[in-house]
């Protein structure tokens, strides 16, 4: 039980012991000796009186006592009705009472059902719950182990784009180079193309100077067939590269 | 709802041996023999000291004899608190038997209510539960009660009747499970070195959170001083009953359990005895 629950038990039973059973029994005595002793007194003084009025005559002790007596045990005989009369009273209320508690049984063993029945549908769910979550867990596997493979086929793919690239890389480097190559070619070729008609030039223009003289002819045929071998040599060398 | 049957019974017949004494000053027609009674510690002063009346009635002057008022050790006795509240307020250090002075004349206007006849303590006590009801269940219980059942409660506390008195009072302890406790503790905290006569407030049994109040949470809240300081040494004791419940109790129980009759929890701060 619950430690301050004790405590307080224990000190209501420390204080009765210091403040009232020292002296409960003296002052019920004392309250009860009081209560008779007026009791008598009343009883005393009305036999007295009684006693007197019957016609100046006395009568005898023994009377007196006895009527006192029988007072007495009329007083108690009220006391004994009262009290039966309390008693009948709790036991009415203890009946009532115990009316009460048997309903508030009833009340908490309704309370009891339901709540067991809500227990046993919140157990049902709960295993619902549970079955669900097993399927759930195994179809993750599944999912998971599929989502590996997936991603072991996506690592193959990429590895196989990055060569593919690496290769298109390559072959685009190559073809760059080539292209340099012959633009440098071609480059090359019109720088001698125009060093040739620069040459062409001079002499066309040096031929003009034979011809009125005529004894440069030949000289002039010769050089028209050093072009055309130069030109014939050039594209041999181009579409033998394409 | 209340169990723990013995500590309610415990409550309620709780008793405090006391000897009446007339004041010196009062006529007599001869020398007053001093009257004892053991007064329960839940009950009214004025409600419980017919017998004192009637026994002091003998020797003073019918003429002299004003309204009856009690005074202990100079401070005249409020018949409105309950007496264990009283006893344990004033004199709880005291020597037993409790000695107090009955006084016929001179009634302290500015200190005590008037009470002429039991019919003002009930109107008294009536309210008291009422009001309590109000702060526990939104009145809700005690309206629902018909006027037998008010009786019931008061003839109950009258002639000291446990069964019959708890039989009705069982339905003011009642709460829904599910709120835990009461919507408010009707509670008072009584101080000695004060001119306020009590500190009442609005609180709670449970907290907003869910935790379970407790007498030292009520205390931190409401009157912080009475709780010991941390190292220091210990100032006041906080009684219920005669008694000082553990700090950790919950206020729930202890408002279901050690109520007065009135449904109040009546709390004493008193300095520690310097003995």
């Amino acid at each position: 039980m619950r430690s301050w629950k004790n405590h307080v038990r224990g000190e209501l039973q420390q204080r009765d012991q210091t403040e009232k059973l020292p002296f409960i029994g003296v002052f019920t005595s004392l309250s009860q000796m009081e209560e008779r002793f007026e009791f008598r007194k009343t009883c005393l003084d009305d036999v007295q009186s009684k006693s007197l009025d019957r016609g100046g005559r006395e009568v005898g002790k023994d009377t007196r006592l006895l009527q006192l007596q029988l007072r007495e045990s009329e007083h108690l005989a009220e006391k004994l009705s009262q009290t039966v009369s309390d008693l009948t009273t709790v036991l009415y209320l203890k009946e009532a009472e115990l009316q009460y508690w048997q309903s508030r049984v009833s009340h908490f063993r309704q309370e009891a059902l339901s709540l067991a029945k809500g227990s046993n549908a919140m157990k049902a769910t709960l295993s619902e719950f549970e079955y669900t979550v097993e399927c759930q867990s195994k179809e993750l596997a599944a999912l998971r182990t599929e989502q590996k493979g997936i991603n072991q086929a996506l690592e193959q793919a990429c590895r196989e784009k990055e060569e593919l690239l690496q290769r298109w890389m390559e072959e685009k480097r190559e073809e760059a180079d080539r292209l340099n190559k012959y633009n440098a070619a071609q480059e090359r070729w019109q720088r001698f193309a125009k060093q040739l008609k620069k040459h062409l030039h001079n002499a066309r223009t040096k031929e003009f100077v034979p011809i009125v003289t005529s004894s440069w002819c030949g000289e002039a045929e010769m050089s028209t067939s050093v072009i055309q071998r130069i030109n014939n040599t050039y594209r041999d060398t181009t579409m033998s590269k394409l | 709802m209340a169990d723990d049957k013995d500590v309610l019974r415990d409550v309620w017949f709780g008793r405090i041996p006391t000897c009446f004494l007339l004041n010196q000053d009062e006529v007599t027609e001869r020398e007053a023999e001093p009257y004892y009674l053991l007064l329960p510690r839940v009950s009214y002063l004025t409600l419980v000291t017919d017998k004192v009346k009637k026994h002091f009635h003998k020797v003073i002057r019918t003429d002299d004899a004003e309204e009856m008022w009690f005074e202990y050790e100079g401070t005249p006795l409020k018949w409105h608190y309950p007496i264990g509240v009283l006893f344990d307020l004033h004199a709880s250090n005291t020597v037993l038997p409790w000695s107090i002075t009955v006084h016929f004349k001179n009634f302290p206007e500015r200190d005590l209510l008037h009470c002429p006849s039991h019919s003002v303590i009930e109107a008294h006590f009536m309210s008291s539960i009422k009001e309590a009801d109000a702060l526990k269940h939104k009145s809700q219980v005690v309206n629902d009660m018909q006027k037998k059942d008010h009786k019931q409660l008061w003839m109950g506390l009258q002639n000291d009747k446990f069964d019959q008195f708890w039989a009705m009072n069982r339905k003011l302890m009642e709460y829904p499970t599910e709120d835990g406790g009461f919507r408010f503790i009707p509670f008072r905290i009584y101080q000695t070195l004060s001119d306020r006569p009590f500190i009442q407030k609005q609180f709670r049994p449970v907290s907003p959170e869910g935790h379970v109040h407790t007498l030292g949470d009520l205390l931190k809240e409401v009157y912080p001083v009475a709780l010991p300081t941390e190292g220091g040494p210990k100032r006041f004791q906080v009684v219920i009953h005669g008694i000082e419940p553990l700090l950790e109790t919950p206020l729930q129980w202890l408002s279901e359990h050690l109520s007065h009759p009135d449904s109040f929890l009546h709390i004493c701060v008193i300095p520690v005895p310097s003995d």
